[in-house]
């Protein structure tokens, strides 16, 4: 049944209008709006790109009217080639994105009553740190969906570990305590979604959601009793430290963001790659996928399936409240009520969109982080858009990506499907 | 299916529980039995009791009245979404309380159902005119009067001739402290002929940076990296809690002028914390609940109205920075403070108390 999905879903469709050329029009469509409405709204005013952390220091300048139908231009010929040839599908679309971003960019700069200057170093850095939560959030769900089991339980997560994080590592005076905790943390009310998931055979995202109100409901009070009286005692945790990497660290762009991270960045890139590794090179990943493809198979040839799903829910439960420490360690110092606000949802999408696969979930936690941060940065230089539809752009972002540019994604087979044995 | 159900009812239940239950009950019970005592009762908004901000001095303007007069029983209930308030507020009235705070102009639609509905009991609510209800007590700000003088000062403090700010949400109770700082800003480079930039707000377009957020720290730390990096080196976030984010990652970067209540003794980080442009919910929520316990049974009438002048709203001490600051910029916002309330300098905003 497996093999034939999968070949419905990569045989090639026949017709000159292929997903790929669609895709390749309305990029040529995007390009020549850009080339025309954002060249004549441009003014010659130079936009500068600067690749420090701030506005200062070294940058490239182009100016804003030249730039916006240079970079529209770049996103046409892009387009047209895609619509043309049909291949080279991720390399042409991300090129006529990145070009029309930019193209808008220069626009916005030029126009701009307060600075022309972009900080990329910035962006950079806050498109990442914007990002650690959704990865790990994300990752949490890669780990549990991929065996079988639905986990719209992030956000409870990440905020068990928010909380966790921030108890036990100011009673404790240690954050390395605070980080094992607020994986205890995550993983106990994993725990309790794998019990209803596996052993009761709930509906999984009826119990996801009750979690996710439990652990709000549950941390807030626990915060108004406990840490709310005395905060110095009980939420004033040590601050997670930076490790700047000597030298990589002053890289223009990517330095700031990639290598003077915390235990936070660094691990959450180093999580992706362990997740990968494992889930695609190991015994336990065939296992896992293979529970989370056709538990019944799995179950003939021997594996346990149900010992593997609880395992791994457990596992993707320590994974998202080590994320969630992030919120009460490294963003801020102490826990405060619902401090996660959305992100956990936000990671759910980023696993949808990165296909249930951790690299994907990578770039899609990425993905969002960017638009986060580029809004910030438009509406700082004010922007002629107006706010509101500023806040928009990462949703507007998603909604495209997801419809045009992802295709049809496929959850594992037997997500969300309690197994029985028979 | 039954245990399942049944255990899935108790999740919720107990989730509920955990939610709303509010942790300084005014003694409900005893109150409707003790004639004597005058039950009050606050609806926090969803920053809760402890954003360091007009809830937490509203809340203590509560318990100042409730010191004051030992038959006063104050009590609140905090809201965790805006659905809240609605539900929230009808418990307050259904419980006995005979006096109703509501905090936040976000609260002044649900404040106007339940008050018509319970026209003999008294409302009065925080950052919102009376909604045309002779039982709501309206407590409001000129705050774009302390914000101007905070604009003033960010102006002359900042090396680096750009200064910041953004919101928790675009509503009037947040614009105004924007419209006050941006006029602050422009009246400094107007006196010294500089040009001071104010990133994140434009009082002509009405538009600016916000959060939408007043609890997530994470987002209130985005918006001032955002601002830090265009070199801004005074940040001003008008965005209650979520402030905080901003307040927590300063380091040396940028200092910060916080809202509603001094920054420096009711935060962790004071150390950054310029000034705070205060509005002082305290008093207006005590005297407001003083005169309705003084007189049980009947309507207050008027509204309070937060000045310069009557010490409403104010800008707060400098405290670690009293040194930093040249005497002569200090000099020069008193003076400002003065024409203010000498009606010699008109501050005024679109988001102002009509």
């Amino acid at each position: 049944m497996t093999t034939s999905v999968l070949d419905a879903e990569l045989a090639v469709p026949t017709g000159y209008w292929t997903r790929a050329r669609k895709t390749g029009a309305v990029m040529t469509g995007l390009g020549l709006l850009a080339t025309i409405v954002f060249g004549l709204l441009a003014t010659g005013e130079a936009a500068r790109f600067a690749y420090g952390e701030t506005v200062d220091g070294k940058g490239i300048d182009i100016p804003g009217n030249v730039g916006a139908i240079l970079f529209g231009l770049i996103a046409v010929a892009a387009g047209v080639a895609l619509l043309v040839t049909g291949r080279h599908f991720g390399l042409l679309v991300g090129t006529a994105l990145l070009a029309f971003i930019v193209s808008a960019l220069c626009w916005q700069m030029s126009v701009s009553p307060v600075s022309h200057i972009m900080p990329l170093g910035s962006v950079a850095a806050i498109t990442f740190t914007a990002a650690i939560p959704f990865i790990f959030g994300s990752l949490g769900g890669v780990l549990c969906e991929r065996t079988g089991v639905v986990n719209v339980a992030i956000e409870g997560q990440l905020l068990t570990g928010a909380f966790f994080g921030s108890l036990f590592g100011t009673v404790t005076g240690s954050f390395w305590l605070g980080l094992v905790a607020a994986m205890v943390g995550g993983a106990l009310l994993s725990a309790i979604l794998a019990v209803f998931a596996i052993r009761y055979l709930v509906d999984q995202v009826v119990v996801g959601i009750v979690l996710n109100v439990f652990a709000g409901g549950l941390t807030a009070f626990f915060y108004e009793q406990v840490m709310r009286p005395d905060t110095d005692a009980y939420n004033f945790p040590e601050r997670v430290p930076t490790w700047p990497v000597p030298g990589l660290s002053e890289i223009p762009v990517l330095g700031p963001a990639l290598f003077n991270g915390t235990i936070f960045s660094y691990g959450s890139l180093i999580a992706v790659a362990v997740v990968t590794l494992t889930l695609f090179r190991t015994r336990w990943g065939l296992r896992t996928r293979a529970v989370g493809e056709h538990p019944a198979a799995a179950d003939t040839v021997g594996i346990r399936v149900l010992g593997l799903r609880y395992l791994n829910v457990l596992i993707a439960g320590a994974v998202a409240g080590f994320g969630g420490a992030y919120f009460s360690l490294q963003s801020t110092t102490g826990f405060s009520k619902y401090m996660v606000s959305g992100a956990g949802f936000i990671a759910l999408a980023a696993m949808i969109f990165g296909r249930w696969n951790p690299v994907g979930a990578l770039l899609a936690s990425l993905f969002f982080g960017f638009f986060g941060a580029l809004t910030s940065f438009l509406i700082g230089i004010s922007s002629p858009i107006p706010s509101q539809f500023l806040n928009m752009l990462p949703y507007v972002a998603t909604i495209f990506a997801v419809t045009g540019l992802v295709g049809r994604v496929r959850a594992p087979a037997a997500d969300g499907k309690p197994y029985v044995k028979g | 299916m039954k245990i399942v159900a049944l255990v899935a009812a108790a999740g919720l239940a107990l989730a509920a529980a955990a939610c709303s239950k509010p942790t300084e009950e005014p003694n409900a019970g005893s109150t409707s039995a003790a004639a004597a005592k005058f039950a009050a009762c606050m609806v926090t908004d969803t920053g809760g009791i402890d954003d360091h901000s007009f809830n937490a001095s509203s809340w203590a303007g509560m318990q100042a009245a409730e010191s004051a007069n030992p038959a006063i029983k104050a009590g609140y209930t905090p809201s965790t979404t805006m659905a809240d308030y609605d539900p929230n507020l009808t418990q307050s009235v259904t419980k006995g309380c005979q006096y109703v705070q509501a905090v936040g102009g976000l609260m002044g639609d649900a404040t106007k159902k339940v008050a018509t509905a319970n026209p003999k009991v008294q409302f009065a609510i925080v950052d919102a005119g009376n909604q045309g209800l002779a039982n709501v007590y309206p407590i409001q700000f000129e705050t774009q009067q302390a914000a101007y003088l905070a604009g003033y000062l960010a102006a002359g403090y900042s090396k680096s001739g750009k200064v910041g700010t953004y919101g928790g949400m675009k509503i009037p109770p947040v614009t105004i402290f924007m419209d006050g700082f941006a006029d602050g800003v422009a009246a400094y480079n107007k006196a010294k002929g500089k040009n001071v930039q104010l990133l994140g707000w434009d009082k002509a377009k009405q538009d600016g940076l916000f959060a939408d957020d007043f609890v997530s720290q994470e987002k209130g730390k985005q918006k001032s990296d955002t601002l830090a990096a265009q070199g801004a080196d005074v940040i001003f976030p008008v965005a209650g809690g979520a402030g905080l984010g901003t307040a927590a990652n300063a380091g040396s970067k940028y200092v910060v002028i916080w809202v509603d209540a001094d920054g420096f003794e009711t935060t962790k980080y004071g150390s950054v914390m310029l000034t705070t442009v205060v509005k002082n919910s305290k008093d207006g929520v005590k005297d407001a609940l003083a005169k309705s316990a003084a007189t049980p049974g009947t309507l207050l009438t008027g509204g309070f109205l937060g000045t310069l002048e009557n010490n409403g709203v104010s800008l707060a001490p400098y405290h670690d920075f009293d040194s930093k600051i040249d005497p002569a910029l200090k000099a020069e916002i008193d003076k400002l403070k003065a024409d203010i309330i000498a009606g010699t300098i008109k501050v005024e905003s679109p988001a102002q108390p009509k």
